[in-house]
């Protein structure tokens, strides 16, 4: 069933079982595994079906610290969130993810990557991604090109990624609207999660609409899967009750934000162009083809006491500008790949356009690369949202992002890519340069300094309250119905793009869910 | 501190640096300049970079400004006249993939290198000047 909230009464009070706060992938993945399940779902998506720049506008945000990505283009505001401009990058984090490693402080997670296994084939499901290979050696498909290349895997190896091809707000409309249990409000924005008297559990939420009406929600359940950056705004905001907001009682909503890296590294130059496979490294924007980058194992990581970082291989020509991710998807691009998907993706995306411009000519066969770091930071309770003193159209503070980085962060890079030149050397593969800014100190960033709108952490996993928001079954610590979805959980952020693990975490989360309820 | 790129030259793992002294090069028998002057590095970089490459090299290691003491680190260990025979550009490549398996390696204008292959861009450098 579909309302959009805009025909509601003001003072309608809405009720359910379980209310889903956000109908992005998290949300949109419980919902599914709870249809046709006896419980009463209430979906609550504060956009619409498209992009409106007003509700976008909701998203805007102040940005103190390290530079940033505009917030309100970062991430979507509408049914089916971020997904509908994403590039659909997936991929399994590594057991060291999970683990507590003495050079992370604030390390490890309570679960541990067995506990995500049964959940990741789960969400390859719903991510519409091919099957559930993930060795670089399953990837051939026939082709003796796509030889991963033959370094040691005690110390570098192949990392895959598949490319998911869902956009969950055309995909998974239908399915919500008309699922019998399942009642979708749009333009529907939850302004404040409401607790009971002893702030033990959450009576109800409250929502506005851009045209001023307002009403509640009230369920046994509760699931805020609203965005990393919007959770924990909205249980800062939440603050009527509870002076510091919702949660929040050890001070640890908003900490602990991360992002990955994703800045050019380094350059390889190939001993052997003419026999070194390289085509299973090569992006393939049409076909969505399974791509490999460079990974070190953990026993380098754990040697040279680094974090988790990939290396993309990109081919290119000596001089060629250096972009960081931000920098390359400038709004301008976000803009035009929204166009083209929703314009049915007729003739060349416009990231292959642009990436065809900026790589000039291609090479038959190229001994030049470009080396793209893409790597988690280290959990930093200094990298945080709060609360700005300016408020959005609806009365809600707007979020601000104070995004900070460590010298572990730097240091891990330019390590990696030390390692990765000694192996490439001693495998006779080609020679590595790393670039001019991981050179100097370890302090200072460059102007190219870029995440990759992968927004993690603010409500981290841990069964200690003192240690984080949310405990290993995602729920808030001290409220009894409360559970956060969504990569706003992650304690770390793994060298992997967050998307595939975390719908895995929220289908775990629905089961979780159902034998609660049911 | 910022260190510039033309400065940073990092060694990597102790115990690399030549101490044979000039005269133990006058045992120099059966050596082969070409296969020490001609790295492999020059089908991946091109001359030019792998002259700027030495350049840069001599520059940071005072001690390894001259041919001589450039031949005698390189030959350090190896066995042969005085450790100085390379009968052939194997010999060579075989211990380039030594040092990178031991970790001997340095940053030369930010190139991950073999410290042999360093020296041998320094050589390449004075046979090219």
């Amino acid at each position: 069933m579909h309302t959009d909230a805009r025909t509601l009464e003001s003072g309608t009070i809405l009720e359910g079982d379980i209310c889903i706060v956000g109908a992005g992938a998290a949300g949109i993945s419980i919902a599914l595994e709870l249809v046709d399940s006896p419980l009463k779902v209430l979906l609550l998506e504060g956009g619409g079906f498209d992009f409106d720049p007003r509700m976008q506008a909701l998203y805007r945000g102040e940005i103190i610290g390290l530079p940033y990505y505009p917030l309100d283009a970062a991430a979507l505001h509408y049914f089916g969130g971020t997904t509908g401009h994403w590039a659909g990058f997936c991929s399994t984090f590594d057991a060291i993810d999970f683990e507590r490693r003495a050079w992370v402080p604030h390390s490890g997670w309570p679960i541990r990557r067995q506990d995500l296994d049964p959940f990741y084939p789960r969400a390859q499901r719903v991510l519409e991604l091919g099957p559930y290979k993930w060795d670089a050696a399953d990837w051939k498909n026939g082709d003796a090109e796509r030889t991963p290349l033959a370094l040691d895997p005690h110390v570098a190896w192949t990392k895959m990624w598949q490319f998911s091809p869902t956009r969950f707000g055309t995909r998974y409309r239908d399915a919500m609207v008309n699922a019998r249990n399942v009642h979708l409000y749009t333009n529907a924005n939850v302004c404040e999660v409401e607790a009971n008297e002893g702030l033990s559990a959450v009576k109800g939420v409250r929502i506005r609409t851009l045209e001023g009406k307002e009403f509640r929600a009230r369920a046994k359940s509760y699931v805020l899967a609203c965005h990393t950056i919007q959770n924990a705004r909205l249980l800062l905001a939440s603050n009527r009750q509870a002076r510091t907001g919702l949660g929040n009682a050890n001070d640890l909503v908003g900490r602990y934000f991360m992002e990955h890296l994703e800045m050019p590294g380094a350059d390889l130059v190939l001993a052997k162009p003419q026999t070194t496979k390289t085509k299973i490294y090569a992006m393939d924007f049409a076909r969505r083809a399974p791509r490999g980058e460079l990974a070190l194992s953990a026993a380098k990581q754990r040697e040279h006491r680094i974090l988790n970082g990939t290396a993309s291989v990109e081919p290119g020509n000596p001089g060629d500008a250096e972009f960081g991710t931000f920098q390359f998807f400038d709004t301008t691009l976000l803009a035009a790949m929204r166009a083209w998907s929703k314009g049915g993706r007729q003739g060349p995306p416009p990231i292959a356009v642009k990436l065809g411009a900026a790589g000039g000519a291609p090479q038959s066969t190229p001994q030049f690369f470009h080396l793209k770091t893409r790597q988690e930071q280290a959990p930093n309770p200094d990298s945080r949202i709060t609360l700005s003193t300016e408020k959005d159209a609806l009365g809600v503070p707007r979020a601000r992002l104070d995004w900070r980085l460590t010298e572990l962060d730097k240091r891990s890079i330019r390590t990696y890519y030390q390692v990765l030149g000694q192996e490439m050397g001693r495998t006779g593969t080609g020679r590595i340069q790393i670039r001019d800014w991981l050179l100097s100190d370890d302090r200072t960033w460059p102007s190219f300094l870029s995440g990759g709108w992968h927004h993690m952490g603010t409500t981290r996993m841990h069964n200690d309250p003192r240690q984080g928001v949310v405990d290993s079954n995602c729920r808030v610590h001290g409220l009894v119905n409360l559970y956060i979805a969504g990569a706003a959980v992650y304690p770390t952020a793994g060298a992997v793009n967050p998307t595939l693990t975390l719908v895995a975490l929220a289908l775990r989360l629905s089961d979780h869910l159902k034998k609660a309820l049911i | 501190m910022t260190l510039d790129r033309r400065r940073f030259l990092q060694i990597t793992a102790a115990g690399v640096v030549a101490t044979l002294t000039t005269s133990a090069l006058a045992g120099e028998v059966g050596f082969d300049a070409s296969a020490l002057e001609r790295p492999e590095l020059l089908t991946m970089l091109g001359p030019e970079r792998v002259r700027e490459l030495g350049i840069r090299y001599r520059a940071a290691k005072p001690s390894e400004r001259t041919a001589s003491s450039l031949r005698a680190a390189i030959s350090k260990g190896e066995p042969g006249t005085l450790g100085l025979r390379w009968s052939s550009r194997g010999s060579i490549e075989k211990k380039i993939q030594d040092d990178f398996a031991a970790g001997q390696t340095v940053l030369v204008d930010g190139w991950v290198l073999s410290v042999t292959e360093a020296r041998q861009c320094a050589l390449f450098s004075l046979a090219t000047a």
